[in-house]
């Protein structure tokens, strides 16, 4: 009754493909696979986060996922997070820490607390981990640390961290200098993964299976890389709207045949679509780049008001989490844990190369512009999330970036002499601000005045081009 | 025949209305109330009445400002980005910045040669950006809005005020009130303090002069003076700071009728009749 209650309440998100209205079934049914794993014992089921370079190991060594970070966007998106926010809160948790673990330490206190799941829990709820996997990578504090807090609720759930550095960017030097040191280290973490999950599950891993897991997800990769620039296209198929769905294979289902079967049918429909010159909005006025930042969960509809003002949003920044191997400069190697290792060095060292060429730039800002030539962009759009300081602390610092270095669109000015000349200006931007599940940060009324000038703000730049 | 135009503009603490044909000829300002509807036929009636034009009279009407949807006459509904842009642009044609300093928001805007924004920054989600705080601070300290910008200037020694928050510098307030730090010093701390939170949102944009303030903010001598400092860089403030908004509809409302016209296309408009008043 209280499901039905809550979807009347919010209502579902148009989408543009038929690939990500399936999204949401195929999560339920994942998440719901979790919950039935846990109940039948068939399977070790592990805590553990997204884009960490584990995919592979955890499938090969039959390890159930439960990515806690998905299960509080899925709380997010069907706004019924704030009972466990609140929860996490009273039990002296900081409202500023990251919403993501808030919920979920909210949620894992009560599960624990009542022995079952808590009422009405999204989805049938989160299934309670036989052991952990944290991380310390991109420079998420809170990866390190939720797993821990988790314990305090959980004090029989060992947690194995795994570190994943990468080279920081410098401009003056070549980062393969050194990245040999950092291969070394990140092979060493994961074969210390490997060894603490033999551990917990009581299996030997086969090596062939995990090279065949690795062969699968680097043919992924390429297809999703191969689909997504598809949204090229004018009109544009698929705008980040739907790519916030369609994310969902390619960081929760790696390495399974279904995440590549997924991307093949998306790419087929993405082809049709350009071939029958159907676009996300009838009449494409402006195409937006999602420049950075995780969207709130909760208010996915605002794509949908950006379409209705005919904007679209061929491209983003955020999920896009692959680049073509066959691009990556890195060595061949048979062994697929040092396959991977150099996969995460080259996936997060892939801008520096071209970063460099360009003083003042930097590879994050070189990534938005590599996105605003080729996909005919004419505004960006970030998302500051409060609560998200890792993927968020220097997004204003990358617009600032790209307005200094780069400034695509040519104008007429009045120069010092009071005559009109040829100038080149920066691309408008719009910083939207709120959560990625904490609803109470979010005015729907603000957000669309903000979207509205925005939308009258590209119609002026249109005015003043030259043509 | 001459031609008249109107812009209204429904901000969240006041309303404003102007009417112009070459220039502007009447205009009226006055506290916004919950019943927006009804305060839009008000304020139009009343500015109407200044000049005893017909409302039939008035070719084009385009309202602005977040109540800019409930305004049932008006023929377009244009953001106060673009009009605070087209205003600030005709009163200042070398205007490059533009702050609006309102009731619950503050905004920052790029507009080029032709009054067009072309970039915007806006704050809409915190009071210590706002003209608010500074209504808070006042009325804390028991001192009239209209005086406050001319006791800060009489400050030797600002305060430090350490809160961004309002209802937190509310209450430092108070405490140093309590402690005998003059309220001229208490005064200019604040406009130090709000000057600080506004610079951090506009250094965002590319500030580059001239920039004008315009808003409830620009009335207040302090504060422009505090966000000068800040800035570095001189702050023009229009005659009439809080109507630059329904100026910039009015004059948007001229031009997509002259566009109309030289395009011999009809110009589409609401049907010309005030609601019943009841109330206000």
């Amino acid at each position: 009754m209280a499901e039905e209650q809550k979807a009347k309440e919010h209502k579902k998100r148009r989408t543009a493909t038929h690939a990500a209205a399936s999204i949401g079934p195929m999560v339920k049914e994942a998440i719901g696979g979790t919950v039935r794993a846990r109940a039948e014992g068939t399977h070790k089921i592990a805590y553990t986060f997204i884009v960490c370079q584990h995919d592979e190991i955890l499938r090969a060594l039959d390890v159930v996922p439960v990515w806690t970070e998905n299960y509080a966007g899925i709380c997010g998106a069907k706004r019924d997070a704030e009972r466990f926010l609140q929860r996490a809160e009273s039990l002296g948790f900081s409202r500023s820490l990251c919403t993501y673990a808030l919920c979920g330490l909210g949620f894992d206190q009560w599960r624990e607390e009542l022995g079952e799941m808590p009422p009405d829990a999204p989805w049938g709820g989160q299934a309670r981990p036989d052991f952990m996997i944290s991380s310390g990578q991109i420079l998420c504090d809170p990866r390190s640390k939720w797993y821990q807090a988790a314990q305090q609720f959980m004090p029989d759930v060992p947690i194995y961290n795994i570190d994943l550095p990468y080279p920081l960017y410098d401009p003056k030097r070549d980062h393969r200098e050194v990245w040999g040191y950092y291969h070394k280290y990140i092979v060493e973490q994961l074969r210390g993964l490997v060894a603490f999950i033999e551990e917990q599950t009581g299996k030997k891993m086969d090596y062939d299976r995990l090279k065949e897991l690795v062969a699968l997800s680097d043919k992924t990769w390429n297809l999703i890389h191969e689909t997504y620039e598809l949204r090229r296209a004018v009109p544009c198929p698929m705008g980040t709207g739907d790519a916030m769905n369609t994310m969902v294979p390619m960081v929760f289902m790696m390495a399974t045949q279904e995440a590549y079967d997924f991307y093949a049918g998306l790419k087929k429909e993405l082809e049709e679509k350009i071939a029958n010159k159907e676009g996300v909005v009838k009449d494409e006025k402006y195409r937006l780049l999602w420049g950075g930042g995780l969207p709130s969960w909760f208010a996915l509809t605002d794509f949908n008001y950006f379409n209705s003002k005919g904007a679209v949003f061929p491209a983003e920044t955020t999920y896009r989490m692959v680049q073509p191997l066959y691009e990556m400069d890195i060595p061949e190697t048979d062994d697929p844990i040092e396959h991977l290792a150099w996969k995460w060095l080259g996936y997060w060292t892939f801008w520096y190369d071209k970063a460099r060429k360009r003083p003042g730039s930097h590879p994050d800002v070189e990534w938005l512009i590599d996105y605003i030539e080729n996909y005919k962009i004419d505004g960006v759009v970030m998302h500051e999330a409060f609560s998200c300081r890792s993927w968020h602390v220097g997004l204003i610092w990358q617009l600032h970036q790209l307005a200094k270095i780069y400034r695509p669109i040519p104008v007429l000015v009045l120069g010092e002499d009071g005559k009109k000349k040829e100038d080149r200006r920066e691309l408008p931007s719009l910083v939207l601000e709120s959560d990625i599940i904490d609803i109470t940060s979010y005015s729907e009324v603000d957000t669309r005045n903000k979207i509205d000038a925005f939308i009258e703000t590209l119609e002026a730049v249109e005015k003043s081009k030259i043509k | 025949m001459t031609e008249y135009f109107a812009g209204i503009d429904i901000g969240s603490t006041m309303t404003k209305a102007v009417i112009l044909d070459d220039g502007i000829i009447a205009f009226v300002i006055g506290p916004t109330g919950p019943e927006q509807r009804r305060l839009a036929n008000k304020v139009m009636e009343d500015v109407l009445n200044q000049i005893a034009l017909p409302f039939q009279s008035i070719t084009y009407i385009v309202s602005t400002g977040y109540g800019r949807i409930n305004v049932p006459f008006a023929d377009k509904q244009v953001t106060e980005i673009t009009c605070h842009a087209k205003g600030i642009g005709s009163l200042f044609p070398e205007a490059k910045t533009i702050i609006d300093i309102g009731g619950q928001d503050s905004k920052a805007i790029s507009i080029d040669a032709n009054g067009r924004p072309t970039d915007f920054i806006m704050n809409d989600r915190c009071a210590a950006g706002s003209g608010r705080f500074i209504e808070v601070i006042a009325d804390t300290l028991g001192v009239r809005l209209e005086e406050v910008g001319d006791i800060s200037l009489q400050s030797k020694n600002p305060a430090k005020i350490s809160n961004v928050c309002t209802i937190w510098a509310q209450q430092e307030v108070a405490a140093r009130l309590a402690e005998g730090v003059p309220i001229a010093d208490l005064l200019a701390g604040i406009h130090h303090s709000l000057a600080d939170r506004i610079s951090r949102m506009v250094n965002r944009l590319r500030v580059e002069e001239e920039v004008i303030l315009t808003g409830g903010g620009g009335k207040n001598k302090g504060l422009v003076r505090a966000l000068s400092e800040q800035l570095g860089h001189e702050i023009l403030v229009p005659d009439k700071p809080l109507i630059t908004g329904a100026l910039g509809a009015a004059l948007l409302g001229k031009e997509i009728a002259e566009k109309a016209k030289k395009n011999n296309v009809p110009l589409e408009t609401k049907e010309r009749l005030l609601e019943e008043i009841e109330i206000l």
